[in-house]
């Protein structure tokens, strides 16, 4: 018996790479991802009279608080559009947003407890957090084409349909994208730097103002319109309620930009999460 | 079967005492600077490595750990609190990042570092079997193939339905068990888990450890403080002290040398001087003394080992009629035994007097003795409270039942037990 010969299965030293999980040990991660995000819709609902009913209750208060201060009190523009279809979208894109940033930049913060239990491919419980804002905004969206089918049908409300329709996907994927990413740079900076988990909530709520959820793009003035534009986000909203509801701007320089970015912080958030997630265990 | 599947080589881990991490972001900055841009060494290292006084604030977890593992042992790891058992298990389940060396293996590691890795709360017992299997590593066909098994194992079938936070605490430890057991990788981890869970359950668990080990050639990494459930199931040990491998080999040689070095109790007094020893006008204590009988150096303490108290002391008044008495309290307080000695006359001068305890009398344990002095059959001249305490280790030989032994005593007395009648 020579132990010089024997190939070993693997091994673990100091040294942290920057990809270190092949994608077909994630895919055997699939079930446990499933249960997480299972488990996170349950537990959400667990003893609530609403039940899932709260993914829904939600951004429908959030959307009369919108109509009510926005469209009616400050009486901002929504286009062609009508305020109710209008906000409903940026609201629903934006929440799926917002909460995948969110959640997955508290990774290391929430799941400390297992994390130093148990191994598992780190990156699977920000994937899960992800899914499980995936599933929600799947519902919501429903609820939105239901509401775009009743001014259709009952309000005889005109929308231009195209071919840009098939393009809201790609609005909805590229934005999970960035979300998920700056998620996982986040989540390495909080778990090092506390101060950073208060930062990520302020810097979530005033990106809103700058991301045209509650106003078109078209209705920005030039001399300030520079600053919406140059949030990545921008285009996509846009690209959004475009496909989805007939009217939004579409800039193919603009557009190109948001993919460029969403690209380049996907990669550099992959790299960063598996450099420093091995090591962060004995931080947090 | 003899093939190394673990191999562990100049494992060391340093932990920074204080500010846990790496510290702030200008050190970081730091940091990085030195190592990636200037190459130079891992300034991490550079101040760890001497440990002069200012490297203070550093702590060497574990300190060039080497040993291997072959297929189908069971190693039990060993040490105190505090000797980097847990470091150990947590780098070779890939939870954290040693600081230097490395580990190779072979297989599938599960590991089993707390109890109910993976339950929540307001679950039910049906839904934390799954998230649990999953979490420990367990893929959706294995956990569906023995869910019953599992559900059978724990014995919570009535409840299975019920959110686990309406468990007794019992019954909550019972199915987290019940779903580690039936993990099936090519190495299992396991810490100090059994301290948990009513002696029958341990002993269930033991059982079904061994089987995995000795039928299935699993091999085991087991962390425990019970020398009984080491020595049982373990083939080999590793005994670790403070962070640096002490011994390591087969598995009664390595135990019976750790409890040796641990027992070092209360087990003599002396005092020089009559003026400060313990005792009065009447009596002055000189010395007390536990001698345990070993037949073999290296012997561990156990319940086979027979003891010898000595004492001496200064008997300050002459032509006085004096008797003495051993009282032996359990740990809890309760006297076990009273034994007097005969009364005598004495004068100034210097008594003394021994008493021996035989083996395989008491029960496992630990001890304290108290030693009385009496005037006149009856009257109560110094009574020195707990001058003596001990351990006895327990031993069962080939009994392979691992709950508490009841009884204040377990002496050994004839016992016959025969068949009578052949059908």
């Amino acid at each position: 018996m020579n132990t010089k010969d024997v190939s070993w299965d693997w091994e673990i030293s100091s040294k942290t790479s920057y990809w270190n999980e092949s994608f077909k040990s994630l895919w055997t991660y699939r079930h446990f991802m499933a249960s997480l995000v299972r488990r996170d819709f349950l537990l959400n609902y667990q003893q609530t009279i609403l039940g899932p009913v709260w993914i829904l209750f939600q951004p429908i208060l959030t959307l009369v608080t919108y109509v009510l201060v926005f469209g009616k009190m400050v009486k901002l523009s929504t286009g062609n559009l009508p305020p109710v279809l209008f906000y409903f979208a940026g609201i629903v894109l934006w929440n799926f947003f917002s909460d995948t940033f969110g959640g997955t930049s508290n990774t290391f913060r929430e799941n400390a407890q297992i994390f130093s239990k148990v191994y598992f491919p780190r990156i699977i419980a920000p994937l899960a957090v992800t899914g499980t804002n995936f599933f929600r905004f799947i519902i919501q969206l429903i609820l939105l084409i239901l509401l775009i089918a009743y001014y259709l049908i009952v309000k005889h409300e005109k929308l231009s349909f195209s071919y840009w329709l098939l393009a809201f996907p790609v609005a909805i994927a590229c934005a999970g994208i960035i979300a998920l990413s700056l998620g996982l740079i986040f989540s390495v900076l909080t778990a090092k730097y506390r101060d950073m988990g208060n930062l990520v909530g302020l810097a979530i709520r005033l990106l809103m103002f700058v991301t045209p959820v509650i106003y078109p793009l078209a209705s920005v003035t030039k001399e300030l319109s520079w600053i919406v534009k140059i949030n990545p986000l921008t285009s996509l909203f846009e690209l959004f309620r475009l496909s989805l509801l007939g009217e939004g701007t579409f800039h193919p320089s603009q557009f190109l930009y948001s993919v460029i970015f969403m690209l380049a912080v996907a990669i550099i958030a992959v790299l960063v999460f598996n450099k420093q997630g091995d090591k962060l265990i004995d931080v947090v | 079967m003899s093939d190394t599947i673990i191999k562990v080589e100049n494992l060391s881990k340093v932990y920074r005492l204080g500010t846990i991490g790496t510290g702030s972001l200008r050190q970081d900055i730091n940091y990085w600077w030195k190592k990636s841009v200037l190459k130079k060494e891992d300034p991490f290292f550079s101040i760890s490595e001497d440990e002069s006084p200012g490297s203070k604030n550093i702590l060497w977890a574990l300190k060039e750990v080497s040993f291997e593992v072959k297929q189908g042992d069971a190693l039990g790891i060993i040490g105190s609190n505090g000797s980097g058992k847990s470091t150990l298990l947590k780098i070779i389940s890939r939870i954290v990042k040693p600081t230097k060396g490395k580990v190779s293996g072979r297989g599938k590691v599960s590991s089993l570092l707390e109890v109910g890795t993976g339950f929540h709360h307001e679950l039910s017992g049906r839904e934390n079997i799954y998230n649990s299997g999953y979490t420990l590593g367990m893929n959706k066909w294995e956990i569906r193939r023995k869910f019953d098994e599992i559900v059978e194992f724990s014995g919570v079938e009535k409840f299975i339905d019920t959110p686990v936070k309406r468990y007794s605490s019992g019954m909550y430890v019972r199915l987290a068990f019940a779903v580690a057991a039936h993990l099936e990788p090519d190495i299992l981890i396991v810490d100090e888990v059994l301290a948990v869970g009513d002696a029958d359950f341990q002993k269930k668990c033991l059982g079904k450890m061994r089987e995995v080990s000795q039928s299935e050639g699993r091999t085991i990494l087991f962390v425990s403080h019970s020398m009984q459930a080491v020595n049982n199931l373990c083939d080999t040990a590793l005994w670790l002290q403070k962070g640096r491998v002490r011994e390591v080999g087969d598995a009664t040689y390595v135990v019976n040398k750790y409890i040796a070095s641990v027992q070092k109790l209360k087990l003599n007094q002396k005092w020089d001087s009559p003026h400060s020893a313990p005792g009065n006008d009447f009596i002055r204590f000189k010395k007390v003394e536990f001698i345990p009988n070993f037949k073999n150096l290296g012997e561990p303490l156990d319940i086979r080992t027979s003891f010898t108290v000595k004492f001496q002391f200064w008997n300050l008044t002459d032509n006085v009629l004096l008797s003495t008495g051993l009282h032996l309290f359990s740990y809890s307080g309760e006297c076990i035994f009273d034994i007097p000695s005969s009364s005598k006359y004495f004068d100034r001068g210097i008594v003394e007097g021994e008493c021996t305890i035989p083996g395989n009398f008491l029960n496992d344990g630990s001890y304290f003795i108290s030693l009385i002095i009496v005037k006149d059959t009856s009257v109560q001249l110094f009574y020195l409270e707990e001058c003596i305490s001990f351990e006895l280790e327990d031993y069962r030989g080939d009994i392979k039942w691992y709950g508490k032994w009841m009884g204040a005593v377990r002496p050994k007395f004839p016992f016959r037990f025969e068949q009578t009648v052949m059908v």
